[in-house]
Formats: C-alpha cells, structure tokens, sequence
C-alpha cells in the first residue's frame, strides 16, 4: 500500500503540526487519524489531500509519501515498528523518535531531534540534519539504542548524545560536542567537529575531518591504520574520558 | 449537606474491634453518625469490603527535596501523563509525580491521610504550600531535628528538658507534627565529609552519640506529651551487616507511654542486612523482627522495595553520597543550615540483582515474621522502596503465598540462599491487612483522637470501600483480583464527601494540615531563651522572626494541643 499525503496550502503555514499519528501501522486499521495543527485538533484530511494505492496485509507492506510544504510537520514516525515513511522535501522535530522497526528516507533537511531515542530500523536524511539528531531525552541516561541513522550532510550540536548502540553515520560536519556521555554504539563523522565525546563511557567514535578541541581528558593510545568504507585510512587512538572513568575509544584522523 | 448511608457494607475496623460484620455506615456533617437523616444519598456496597480511609504513615510526597526530584528527573515525568478531565488537573510523573498526581492516586486507593516523612523546618513553607497542592488527603508533617544544634547542645548537657521545649517552639513554629530523627548524628557529621558507623560514634564538634540523641529525644517526646512518638530512621541505612545497628537501637527504648509505642522504627527493610559486603548481603529480618515482637514499645513499618525504577530520597545525605557512588547516576545533595541534610538519586531495582532481591525479600518477611500486625506497617517509605501505586501488589504478596511462589521463579535463582521469605507459609488476612494499612497507623501516630482510622459514631468520616467480596474471593488464589480491588476503590469518601468513584476523582479537594502545639511553661519559651536567640543572629540566614510559617500557610489547619509536663 503506498499512501501519498500532500500538503493542503495552509493560511497561516508557519503554524506547527503535531503528526505522532502518521505512522505505517495506523494507515492499516485507522480511518480518523487526527493530528493538531497548534492547539487545534484536526483530521488528517483537513491538512493534506490525502491518496491511498493498492492493499497491505500487515505493516511493513505500507509506505507512506510526504510531500508539499512538510518542514513544520512534527513528530511523524514516532514509535513506528514497521513499513517506510518517504518525505520529499524538509521535516520538522522529533521526527523518527523512539521508532522501533521500519524506514524513514527523507530527501531534504530534518530539523532538531531526528530519530531521538530510536530504538531500531533505519533513518537516512539526504540533507542537514539539526541539533540533537539521535540523541537522548532531557534526564533519560540511554539515548538511541539501536537501528542506523544516517545524514549525507551536515548535522548540528550533541549529535549522538547518550548514544547506547546502534550506528550513527554523518558524512558532514558535526557541530559541537558530538557524542557527548555517549555509552555504546559508532559513531562516525566524515567531516569536522568541536569537543567530540565529552564525558564517555564506552562505544566508538571516528572523525574523519579535524576535531577541533579535543578535551584534555582523553589519554592517547598510539596510531594504526583503518579500512573504512573501502579506503585505508591512519586513525590517532584516544581512550576516555578518563574524568569520568570511561573505556570509550575516540579515533582521529591524523 | 445531605449525609450519606452506606448500606450493607462487609465492614473490617480493628479499633472498633469489628472484624468483619455487614452493617451500615451513616455519615452527616463529615462525622460517622448513628442515625443517618430521611435525606442522606444511600451507597449500596453491596457486601462490598469497607475499611475506614487508609492512612500512610511514612511517605514522601512534599517539600524541597521531593520538588528537586522532579527538578532532576524530566525523564520521570514522561510516565504517568494523564490529562485534564472533570475536576481532575493534568498529572504527570511516576516516582516523583506532581501533586496532584500524587493525591489522585493516593485518593483512588482509598487513602485519606499521609505523613509526610521529613520536612526540613528551615523549608517548612514549600512543604505546607505543596501541601495544600495536595487537596485530597489530610497532611501531616514529620519535623527533622536528627543535626540540630540546639537539640545536641542539650543533648551534650543531658538538658532533656530544654531538648524538649527547642523541640516545642520548632514544631509550632513550622506547624510540624512529629520528631523525626534521620541517621542522627549522621548528617551533621556529613557536614564535616563524615558519617556515624555506630549508635555509639561521637558526632564531630558536638561530642554526642547517636544513642544519647536517641534516648534525649524519647524522653522529651513524652515530657511534651506529643501524639505521636519519635520516628526514627536509624543509622547505617543501606549499610550490609547494619542489623546490629538496629537491634542495639531497639534496645535502647523505654517503654514511656500507655497509649501508643515510644518508638517508630521507620523503612525497617533498609536496616535488616547482615554480611559484611554487597556480595554476601543476607536477610537478618528474623533477627529484627524477633527483637521487635519482644519490644512491645516499637513500632516499624516496611519501607518494602518493588522491583522497577524509582527515586531515593531522604534527609540522610552520606547514604546518598554511597548510593550515587555504586551507581554513578546523577544525585545532589544538601546542607540544610543548622538543622539537617538531604541527598536524592534515582535507582532502580532490578529482579537480576540479586542485592534487589534480597532487599525485596526482607520486607515481606519483616511483615510475615511480626507476630503482631499493630506493630508492622504496611509502607514502601514511598518513593525510596518503589512508588505508593505497588501497595496494592505488596498486599497481595502478603495475602497469597502462592503469588510470592510464581515471583520467586522470576527472581534470581540464588536469592533463596541468603533469605527465609520461601520457608513462611503465613499468609496475611484482611483484618491484619486492615490493621496493617489505616488502624495501626492511626494509633501509631496518635491521630485517633481526632477521629482518624475507625469508624465507631464519631469519627471522621473517611471510608474506602474496594470492589471486593472478602466472602466470595480467597486472597490466597485470587491474588490478581486482590491486587487490583486494592488499586481502585469503588468509592473513596473524604469528611463525608464521596471524592473518587471507580478511580476517577470527582470533587476539588479540601484537605486540613494537622500539627501539633505542645504549650509550655513560660521559663521553657524558646523564643526569649538568649542561647537560642543567638543561634539565629549568628549562623541562620534567617531572622528569628521571619522563621515561623505565618498561618496564611495553612488554609484549614488543625491544631492538636498537648500541655507539656516540664
């Protein structure tokens, strides 16, 4: 089944929309989705003009298409388990956060929160990915625990907070402190960054630009060469944060 | 108001000694009646169980320490969200809820009174604010005095009478209720990066023990003829092999008072523990409970833990330093002027733990093994053991040896080793479930002279009546039902007003703070004493006259007056 949802044009477009209902399974039993649009409540057909092709039997035959004006869409995919999500354009917060199973492809931008919390399945973001992208909730110990998040561009601030396992990969620039208290689980950026790894406690980090600012805390383990992704590259070896007894590795490009 | 009649209703009231009788219950003008009037709205219970308001005797639902675990746990408050409905607030939060989350739950399970274990006095007024932020059921504050100087001062002079008149113009000036003594000694000591390891370690600066401030402290109780007595967190909580600690604490103990118990031992569980370390942790609760059902002047109650995760907080800042450095989690600890301390951290007990279940253990068996139930209390020294909502599961643990076979499969196989929790065959019943959860709290506290936990004509009319047939359903199989009759009354009723049906609340609130007034002899006024005067314009950061909560604090305040033998 794939289920087309265009944007309807809005009057007032830079008003959010809370969309936690648009997820594969509920396509499959649900007719009345309501999402809010502010602090209204709305039904799905309200704001998009919505298409549904073909049959499904369970969730992962589902794909849902987002396309239109989707950057203030919030929330989409939250808690999926099963089937894809397609967005063509940009996404709006806490898309993807705490998804277990399923895929989310989205061709433009993601703002903040991206995939916060996921638990498993699979994230590629083709544009910039903003601040906190697969990270953990304010006071939660464990961020993203499993699954794959990756961005082709850019990503922002504490990328990978808390991260406890999975794989995140960024192909950009990181901003600052990425991989902050992070626990378990790769972490692989392709570009810059500032402070990585903060306060690390297990897991991999590998930075394959330049690491501007590298805490004091981390001890230096010698060098060694790497294969990655097909190119062989000379990585310099930390292991910490020592401040805070941790067995993490952290890999520089040297 | 019209009054209520509630008729044929299966009734168990231990201090009126009714032990199970279907009668009925008439209410007008908030009090337990005789008669009911012509007009009175009829509630059939239908054979229902009906236990006057349950009463939680140690729990900690307000103040300064419970506002900054909700401070440090956004991630709790993401559990337990429940919308605006009727009269209903938002809520959320499951270890450290709001407060009005807390009372709704309290007031679903048939609770209409709780102390509040331990308000700082220097932050009595975010204690009695939150208070009246918890509408449904009647508060009561227990007042720290375990490092206050004043008191070790006395203490170091074997003045027991001015101990008792500092502890008079504390109470009336913060409007507490109770002496609570949390590892005293303990967390003065902390002050200066220590702790006490005995009842008989000196307290640096002051020269005192543990168990001369224990001994002190009973005696100027009674010498001020308080309701309740001292309620007492011992020593060396948490402490592997602390249930030495225990017993010389419970040897310590005068029988004082005809009435009531000279001393309530507090979240007993955490003070069972016999080995040496974490890895040969073992239950020592046949030895407590023995010494306990040999002191007839003692009163514990559990403070059982449940598996899951939860927030620890106490006034006991050195244990939560220990806790913090075996988990690593976040915590914040703090120093409360000249009176006292306080640490929280969040935990959780896990059933693959094998520490967790033996700690599980031991509070059962503390409340199996107690001969007598008026001297066990039900409680899991809320949120420490695991939040209030697990009572109900605590209970059926208690009723049904058949539940605590089926947990024993999901728990660490080796935990059978180092506990006799499998080896006692009791099984509690409802009228010791009863004397466990409201009776015996009430006369613990000495609340039934103000009309709490019976309901003889008189009373205050607080009634909780639970779907279940006490005639129909056998505890000992049935555990499920028992466990979610007890999480949701059919009808909660609060002074004569029907509060919650059916888990939902359905009235605002109006609940009275209760404190006590010892009056004494002039020559014993704290207020003119120039020693104690001193104490504020030298060290506090407030002014003596700014101290005491101004009654605007109280809405509905009730006074319990006690004139002091001094």
């Amino acid at each position: 089944m794939r289920v087309i949802l265009k944007t309807r044009p809005r009057e007032k477009p830079r008003i959010p929309i809370e969309a936690e209902e648009i997820i594969p399974q509920n396509f499959l039993r649900k007719n009345d989705m309501k999402v809010f649009e502010g602090n209204k409540e709305r039904t799905l057909e309200d704001l998009f003009f919505v298409t549904i092709e073909g049959p499904a039997v369970s969730p992962d035959q589902v794909e849902v298409v987002l396309t239109g004006n989707t950057g203030m869409i919030k929330r989409v995919g939250e808690y999926m388990n099963a089937g894809r999500i397609i967005i063509e354009g940009d996404i709006g917060m806490h898309c993807g956060n705490f998804m277990s199973a399923g895929e989310i492809i989205i061709r433009g931008n993601a703002d903040a929160w991206l995939g916060r919390e996921m638990r498993g399945g699979r994230i590629l973001c083709e544009g910039n990915a903003s601040h906190y992208c697969a990270a953990g909730y304010r006071g939660e110990k464990r961020g993203m625990r499993g699954g794959i998040m990756e961005v082709k561009g850019n990503a922002g601030d504490f990328t990978a907070e808390y991260l406890s396992g999975g794989d995140v990969i960024i192909h950009g620039n990181c901003g600052d402190l990425p991989g902050v208290e992070m626990r378990g689980g790769t972490l692989v950026i392709g570009g810059e960054c500032a402070r990585p790894c903060g306060n690390m406690t297990g897991g991999t980090c590998m930075v394959f630009g330049k690491a501007q600012r590298v805490l004091p805390t981390f001890r230096s383990n010698g060098s060694q060469d790497m294969d990655y992704a097909g190119k062989r590259y000379r990585m310099n070896l930390f292991r910490g944060d020592v401040a805070n007894r941790g067995k993490g590795t952290l890999m520089i490009r040297a | 108001m019209p009054g209520i009649l509630i008729r044929n209703a299966f009734v168990i009231d231990p201090l009126s000694g009714v032990k199970g009788e279907v009668m009925d219950i008439a209410i007008r003008d908030g009090k337990i009646v005789e008669e009911a009037s012509t007009d009175a709205v009829v509630i059939d219970a239908a054979r229902c169980l009906t236990l006057p308001g349950g009463i939680d005797s140690h729990s900690h639902v307000c103040g300064t320490k419970v506002n900054f675990g909700r401070y440090m746990s956004p991630e709790d408050m993401r559990a337990g969200r429940t919308a605006r409905k009727g009269v209903m607030h938002v809520t959320s939060g499951y270890s450290v809820p709001t407060t009005f989350g807390n009372s709704y739950r309290y007031s679903t399970m048939g609770y209409t009174t709780i102390l509040e274990g331990a308000m700082a006095p220097l932050e009595a007024r975010h204690t009695h604010e939150e208070f009246t932020a918890t509408p449904h059921q009647d508060m009561l504050a227990n007042t720290l005095f375990d490092g206050n100087w004043s008191i070790m001062e006395a203490v170091k002079e074997k003045d027991v009478k001015r101990a008792a008149a500092v502890v008079a113009w504390t109470l009336s000036a913060v409007k507490g209720f109770a002496i609570k003594l949390t590892n005293p000694g303990g967390t003065e000591a902390w002050g200066w990066g220590g702790d006490v390891n005995s009842i008989h370690d000196q307290v640096p600066h002051f020269g005192v023990t543990p168990a001369e401030i224990i001994g002190t402290m009973i005696q100027a109780n009674e010498l001020l003829n308080l309701p309740h007595s001292v309620h007492l967190h011992c020593n060396n909580l948490g402490v592997p092999g602390n249930y030495q600690t225990t017993l010389e604490t419970i040897g310590l103990v005068p029988d004082l008072n005809r009435d009531r118990q000279s001393l309530y031992l507090t979240h007993v569980q955490f003070h069972s523990y016999g080995g040496s370390t974490w890895r040969d942790i073992c239950s020592k609760s046949e030895d407590v409970a023995r010494a306990v059902n040999n002191t007839p002047q003692v009163v514990m109650d559990m403070g059982q833990i449940m598996f899951g995760r939860t927030t620890t907080m106490t006034a006991d800042g050195p244990m939560e330093f220990k806790l913090y450095m075996l988990h690593h989690n976040k915590w914040s600890n703090h120093d409360v002027e000249l009176e006292t301390g306080s640490g929280i951290t969040p935990v959780y007990y896990g059933r693959k733990s094998l520490v967790n279940c033996v700690m599980w253990s031991i509070g059962l068996e503390l409340a199996l093994l107690a001969k007598n139930p008026w001297q066990c209390l039900l409680s899991t020294d809320n949120p420490n053991g695991a939040p209030f909502v697990k009572y109900p599961e605590i209970i059926a643990l208690l009723m049904s040896r058949r539940f605590r076979e089926n947990e024993r499969k999901m728990i660490d196989p080796r935990t059978e080793h180092f506990v006799p929790l499998f080896a006692i065959e009791r099984e509690l019943d409802w009228y010791e479930i009863a004397v466990m959860t409201r009776a015996a709290q009430a006369k613990a506290l000495g609340i039934t002279r103000i009309g709490k936990g019976y309901l003889a004509p008189g009373a205050e009319a607080d009634v909780a009546i639970f779907p279940l047939k006490p005639d129909e359903i056998d505890p000992s199989v049935d555990y499920q039902q028992v466990m979610a009759g007890f999480s949701r009354t059919r009808y909660t009723i609060k002074r004569g007003r029907v509060v919650a049906r059916d888990g939902e609340v359905v009235v605002e609130g109006a609940n009275s703070t209760i404190w006590t007034r010892a009056n004494v002899p002039p020559a014993y006024d704290m207020s003119s004493d120039p020693e104690f005067t001193k104490k504020f314009e030298q060290y506090y950061t407030v002014r003596m006259r700014n101290y005491p909560v101004q009654d605007i604090y109280l809405p509905r305040g009730v006074r319990i007056d006690t004139e002091a033998s001094l």
